[in-house]
């Protein structure tokens, strides 16, 4: 080929990239979210004098333009080959592939997230625990890199010296350990959190740690629907999807949900979230600052107070069956100091159930 | 705007490009202008004023100069208050809250920091205006009467924000009588996409390293020097692979910039290095710093004064703090050394000599990176181990594992290697016929690429967007 019809095929082909995306990025309509990615995509900003003399129309139109391009999927799915299996890189954004489980990096241990965890727990038993006679609990809940990190070379925490730290800092609470009773295939591939048909085992481990015993047998349904989980959109890497599973019978069967945010009442597993943009939150109908599950079925009294994340939304039906009721609190959406409003907190047992990573980044705990 | 973003390649390059071969050639300046001042408004559209007040003041004293030119009382008098004009705009916009915090810390005084935010490039095209007015005024170039030429001149996007500096003197004739052609276009269109991959693909990536080293809570001796590598590379796959696409896209609007990095970290010295390093700032300097002040022509006390002024503006040039005063004159005490005692041993030192050279580069970039002059000294330290840091740990052996890759290819990357195994490709044979194919191919590869790490918004600053 002579080199004019070179630099001719050089030009034409760029050429016909460059304005082929260009023109398709123009008249593409625009998508309201990423369903990976789980996140609202942002728009095309309004025309006005002050949003264009301001600057904030060229970041913002920056945005709209990059969020929206034209197979935006596979063009993340390209990045993170390119970055994962050509430049060699261990991980994409944080997040590394080892074993077929999707894991996010989690080091080191952060000592002033500890410091704020110490802090909040204890206002939380000086406000209301320790004259209200409840019995306190704590269990951490080890994440995949417990073990993914250490033994693929990725830079992990010292697991052993974070719970020593958090029992030192929470001496108060009586500390259930549940770390040898997991394993990785207790969490999902692609997501951050566990399954909950393999968590009998640590359901019973904190209902007799607490006290109670749980006797129920549980039938697991699978979700028709595939699950990828949050890690699976932020990776970008080509990971199948997976079975979401979730378990009736015993007390779940016959308990109520009482949202106190809507004041209504609900079902254990919400349907509409189980199709929605993250399935996981079918669990207890995923973040809500407080619910309180009501067991017809024991007519004990005896309530759990749960302080929690994300991981005890599917735990909490498993516990039920001890208790009357069981009230969840999450702190991450509910200021510690209006918890007094609505939790009468006597004679209750308390559990303060966290994962780690959650632990170590406790900013979010109000 | 930045080339690396997905605005700048899909929504206004298609659109200066199709609206500047579409219009006649007395128009093409204009498109050129029209678009170079929407790129600059971009994000930041008050600080227009001040560049279309330095294009003003430059054009109106660019002429008075030429007429006043036997008149050498009015003549200097044009071209003081045309530099003062310059370097007063420069001073207040980058260098007033520098000597405020300069002045308050050794006067222990108060007085309050102007907070002025800097104008994106206008270290650069003060730089031009400044040259074209001396130049005016020395006569080796006679005025542009065409405002718009100048201004386009001036204000010419590929160039604006991270140069190289373009001297008005070589690009003149550029601006009224230059060729578009088929071949420089292509080979314009190549430039610019591996220069856009030398920034989204290898400086932008080495950045994530550089990241993780400064939010670490685990640092390392390892970790130090991989860090200070890094850094060594960032900034050249960021700046030169910024003036790659700047001298690419100037191609394809058919004029030649000169040349701003030639390898340099294949120097033997570092008078090699600042030879091969930002070429056209270090030949400004030159041309209208030192030899004004003497240049070599001089008693020796005046020399080592007059290097030391060139590096320590130098240095200030690239940041308004003492850090890169340090750094400029860093690099002028090596110079000093290397002319008095070092140059000839190092011409004869082999490889050697390039460890010498590529060492004190990357201690100097350490001092370049720094937030601080203790800063400096603490990074630097720790590079030997200072402050009893550990050789290595988890954390460090992980990111050199997962940056290996990076590493080598940046490396390979900074040589002329691929540049040579691709003119021996292309040089006959069936290697020829392959790679004619082929190349086309692999630039769309890699601009799908970029755009993919565009699009998956991944770490892009330009380090040179505030120069």
């Amino acid at each position: 080929m002579k080199t004019e019809k070179k630099d001719l095929v050089t030009l034409v082909v760029l050429g016909l990239f460059l304005l082929g995306f260009s023109l398709w990025a123009l008249f593409k309509p625009a998508d309201a979210a990423s369903e990976s990615e789980r996140r609202a995509l942002a728009q095309l900003p309004q025309f006005t004098a002050q949003s264009v003399l301001s600057g904030g129309f060229a970041q913002q139109f920056e945005d709209y333009a990059t969020d929206q391009f034209p197979l935006r999927e596979p063009f993340r799915r390209l990045k993170a080959l390119t970055a994962t299996r050509i430049l060699r890189q261990r991980d994409n954004n944080g997040l590394y592939l080892r074993e077929g489980y999707l894991s996010k990096l989690e080091y080191p241990m952060d000592l002033s997230s500890l410091d704020h965890v110490e802090e909040r727990f204890s206002y939380l038993c000086q406000r209301y625990l320790r004259e209200a006679g409840c019995s306190v609990y704590l269990c951490a809940i080890p994440d995949k890199n417990y073990f993914l990190a250490a033994a693929g070379g990725y830079p992990s925490l010292d697991y052993e010296a974070f719970v020593q730290e958090l029992r030192r800092r929470t001496d108060g609470m009586q500390y259930i350990d549940v770390f040898d009773l997991l394993e990785l295939e207790d969490y999902y591939r692609t997501d951050t959190h566990w399954r909950q048909e393999k968590l009998l085992d640590v359901a019973e481990r904190l209902a007799a740690g607490m006290g109670t015993h749980l006797t129920g047998s549980y039938t697991v349904h699978t979700l028709e629907k595939p699950f990828y989980g949050v890690y699976y959109g932020q990776a970008a890497l080509p990971v199948p999807p997976e079975e979401l599973c979730y378990l009736t019978g015993g007390a779940i069967d016959t308990c109520t949900v009482y949202n106190y945010e809507t004041g209504t009442y609900g079902p254990v597993y919400d349907r509409q979230k189980a199709e929605g943009r993250d399935p996981y939150e079918m669990f207890l109908s995923g973040p809500v600052s407080l619910l309180r599950l009501e067991n017809p079925r024991n007519t004990s009294g005896r309530r759990l107070i749960l302080f929690r994340d994300s991981f005890g939304s599917s735990i909490a039906p498993l516990l039920l069956e001890g208790y009357s009721s069981v009230t969840l609190v999450d702190i991450r959406y509910l200021a510690s100091a209006r918890l007094g409003d609505f939790i009468d907190f006597t004679g209750s047992d308390v559990l303060f159930l966290y994962s780690i990573p959650v632990l170590n980044n406790s900013e979010t705990l109000k | 705007m930045l080339f690396s973003s997905i605005p700048f390649l899909y929504y206004f390059l298609p659109a200066v490009l199709l609206a500047y071969f579409a219009a006649p050639r007395r128009a093409k300046n204009a498109v050129l202008l029209l678009f170079s001042l929407l790129f600059y408004a971009w994000g930041e559209p008050k600080y227009i004023v001040f560049m279309v007040a330095s294009i003003l003041q430059g054009y109106c004293f660019g002429r008075l100069l030429e007429k006043y030119h036997a008149d050498k009382r009015r003549s200097k008098l044009c071209l003081t208050a045309s530099v003062l004009f310059s370097l007063l705009l420069l001073g207040y916009c980058k260098y007033a809250d520098f000597f405020l915090e300069s002045f308050n810390a050794v006067t222990g005084l108060s007085v309050p920091l102007l907070r002025v935010t800097l104008p994106i490039g206008i270290s650069f095209y003060t730089f031009q205006i400044l040259s074209y007015v001396v130049d005016v005024y020395r006569g080796t170039v006679r005025a542009q009467r065409n405002f718009i030429n100048l201004a386009a001149y001036i204000a010419m996007f590929p160039q604006l924000i991270a140069g190289p500096i373009v001297r008005y003197a070589d690009i003149e004739p550029q601006l009224t009588e230059r060729r578009h052609s088929l071949r420089q276009a292509a080979a314009g269109a190549q430039r610019f996409v591996l220069g856009l991959a030398k920034k989204v693909l290898l400086a932008n990536v080495l950045y994530q390293l550089i990241t993780v080293y400064k939010q670490s809570s685990q640092p390392s001796v390892l970790f130090t020097w991989m860090y200070a590598v890094a850094y060594t590379l960032h900034i050249y796959f960021d700046f030169s692979g910024y003036s790659d696409m700047a001298i690419g896209l100037g191609q394809i609007f058919g004029f030649r910039f000169a040349e701003n990095f030639n390898y340099p970290y294949i120097s033997r010295s570092i008078t090699e290095f600042w030879r091969r390093w930002h070429m056209s700032l270090g030949t400004w300097f030159r041309d209208y710093v030192y030899i004004p002040l003497g240049g070599n022509r001089v008693p020796a006390g005046r020399r080592f004064f007059n290097i030391l002024v060139v590096w320590m503006l130098t240095g200030l040039w690239h940041g308004a703090a003492w850090n890169f005063v340090l750094w400029g004159l860093f690099f002028a005490l090596l110079l000093l050394v290397e002319k008095a005692f070092l140059l000839g041993w190092l011409q004869n030192a082999g490889a050697l000599s390039h460890v010498y050279t590529l060492l004190l580069v990357v201690l100097s970039f350490v001092i370049f990176d720094a937030g601080s002059i203790p800063e400096a000294f603490s990074r630097l330290g720790a590079l030997f181990g200072a402050g009893g840091l550990p050789f290595a740990t988890a954390e460090t052996l992980y990111y050199l594992r997962s940056f290996a890759v990076v590493f080598a290819v940046a490396v390979i990357g900074a040589t002329p290697l691929p540049a040579r195994l691709a003119a021996r490709l292309t040089d006959g044979g069936m290697g020829s016929r392959v790679m004619t194919v082929a190349s086309p191919l692999v630039l769309a590869a890699l601009l799908a690429v970029i755009t993919a790490y565009l699009v998956d918004g991944s770490f892009n600053p330009f380090l040179y967007f505030r120069f």
